[in-house]
């Protein structure tokens, strides 16, 4: 009964929210851009910090919530903006630079403020056993809203992320509709990001998806694949951390070694699969 | 001898208060820190052992001061005990009673508001520590009349030797009335007020932020006029920032900690004031 009453919000979290980012996360692998998320959640960090250096304080005024959202949307415009059609350069090193520069710019903010580091520290590390009733919930409606807008729009956004020529050909602009990917798709990051933390957020948006890639060629069953590795590394991590009392484990890093080891079992599963002659190689879209 | 099972459960945030609960409670209470003594206290990670212990707690020791502001409140929602929830019978807020250092004139959030009842490393002053063995006995005394005798025998002990022990460290560093230290966060405060040194420049510019060079050379500047030789740093301070503004300075590095069990064989809080006495002391003394 102990994991209906204390654990309840953490598990509900965990069962709820990856569904979203698992979607994301196939968009993520296949587009090569592995380190948006933590780049695009430091965006929205130092929006959160300039807000705190202007003397508004994170829970109580909404400055910081409202600048967080400009930032993300701002990133999500730099990323639109930075997708090059031959590049010559790697869009993953442009992210990497916006990545560190946000975090220096971040710091650099807060150097005159004293309660910068908790604030910053309370944005990209949050914990989920500390969730609360009001964020899961809060947090699974936006989710939704996305969902619903990615359900509607999925035909051009998956052809964005896995045939870019194809869209091109049909003149889709594409800057318009990077621009909403990376807008729904910070959004999703940078309020997950607070519930879960960091390194949760990477696990839960490559794990599932590079699981999904090796196990199947569709993109349906790669999304299925996903949610079940997203559902099963989770929930394991959950109860491994509560249940092993001897060991006292933190929840969110076990949680992260269960999707290494779930990325193990798909890579074994891949082998034996390919070893007796049932997958074919070939190109989802 | 009570039970196991019929001893009162007590959380302590961090091992300071852990360590007074015990010296009260002895074999009475079962005692549970949060914090460990190497952690800054500032940032403390959640793990589901904590808020095991807290939905299982009778009696929940903390600052009050707002030290925990950052960890605590979460993770006493998680655990939903009306005991040690605010107002709660089983609720000690080790600062009631005690004259906080440092109170903010202005409550200005430019300034942030992350201590606006004070400096909350008061136990760092034994003499604060008293009060606060008073304050845990007379709640022991409330939640379990029957051991109360028990309760009151050992904080007699604790306070007779505690004074004792006060006589011994004043006197340990009564040659060095007036001499300045450097620490990395006003750790100290409280510990210099009541022996008579004076700590007043720190490795940090502001609480919680990290060392900018510019600052560095004024705390550097600061050693030389006012020929600082010692600089004191806790096990999850930046021992680095330490040795280098010690070794341009002449100046010597001091491990001492806010928290028992944070040095080697400080278990309880008598021997962690000792520990950090003498080597006070002995640094001062070069």
């Amino acid at each position: 009964m102990e994991i209906l009453t204390l654990w309840l919000w953490p598990l509900l979290a965990l069962i709820l929210l990856p569904g979203l980012l698992v979607y994301f996360g196939l968009h993520v692998v296949e587009r090569g851009i592995i380190f948006v998320d933590l780049a695009l959640a430091q965006i929205a960090a130092l929006g959160v910090c300039v807000a705190v250096a202007l003397g508004a304080h994170p829970g109580h005024d909404a400055l910081p919530w409202v600048l967080s959202l400009v930032f993300t949307l701002l990133g999500a415009g730099l990323f639109a903006w930075t997708r090059f059609r031959h590049p010559r350069v790697p869009q993953e090193s442009i992210i990497g630079v916006i990545y560190v520069v946000s975090a220096a710019a971040a710091t650099l903010v807060l150097s005159h403020t004293a309660e910068g580091d908790e604030a910053l520290k309370n944005l990209l590390v949050g914990n989920v056993l500390l969730v609360t009733k009001g964020e899961v919930l809060r947090t699974f409606g936006l989710f939704v809203g996305i969902a619903a807008v990615h359900l509607l729009l999925r035909r051009r956004f998956l052809m964005l992320s896995f045939d870019e020529e194809a869209a091109r050909r049909q003149g889709i602009s594409i800057r318009t509709w990077d621009f909403l990917f990376y807008a729904t798709f910070g959004l999703t990051v940078t309020s997950f990001v607070q519930i879960t933390g960091v390194y949760l957020v990477f696990s839960y948006l490559i794990v599932p998806a590079v699981c999904g890639a090796l196990l199947s060629p569709r993109i349906r069953t790669r999304l299925a694949i996903g949610w079940v590795v997203a559902l099963v590394a989770g929930i394991s991590g959950l109860a491994l951390s509560v249940k092993l009392e001897s060991a006292d484990l933190p929840t969110g890093p076990t949680i992260v070694c269960c999707f290494g080891a779930a990325l193990i079992v798909c890579g074994i599963l891949m082998r034996l699969r390919k070893g007796s002659g049932t997958v074919s190689a070939g190109n989802g879209a | 001898m009570t039970s196991l099972l019929l001893a009162l459960k007590v959380v302590a945030t961090t091992p300071e208060y852990g360590a007074i609960a015990t010296a009260i409670g002895g074999d009475q209470v079962k005692v549970t820190t949060l914090a460990k003594p190497t952690e800054d206290p500032h940032f403390v990670d959640a793990k589901p052992s904590h808020i095991v212990a807290l939905s299982k707690a009778d009696v929940l020791i903390e600052g009050g001061a707002d030290l925990e502001a950052g960890w605590l409140p979460p993770l006493l929602e998680g655990a939903r005990n009306a005991k040690i929830n605010a107002g709660g019978p089983g609720r000690v807020r080790a600062s009631e009673g005690i004259q906080l250092l440092d109170v903010p004139q202005v409550l200005d959030r430019s300034l942030g508001d992350l201590h606006a009842a004070g400096n909350p490393h008061f136990m760092m002053d034994p003499g604060n520590a008293k009060i606060v063995a008073d304050h845990v006995c007379d709640v022991f005394c409330k939640l379990d009349a029957g051991s109360c005798s028990a309760y009151e025998k050992n904080r007699d002990a604790f306070n007779a030797t505690l004074a004792a022990k006060m006589g011994e460290w004043s006197k340990a560093l009564a040659p060095f009335q007036g001499k300045p230290v450097v620490t990395y966060h006003p750790t100290w405060r409280y510990f210099a007020a009541r022996f008579g040194l004076v700590s007043d420049v720190y490795l940090e510019p502001k609480p919680g932020i990290p060392p900018s060079p510019p600052h560095l050379a004024e705390v550097m500047q600061k050693m030389t006029e006012q020929k600082i030789g010692v600089v004191l740093v806790e096990p999850f301070q930046s021992r680095k920032t330490a040795e280098a503004v010690a070794q341009r300075t002449g100046a010597t590095v001091v491990d001492v900690c806010q928290f028992p069990g944070g040095l080697p064989g400080t278990g309880d809080y008598l021997a962690l004031l000792d520990a950090d006495v003498k080597a006070i002391a002995s640094a001062l003394g070069k």
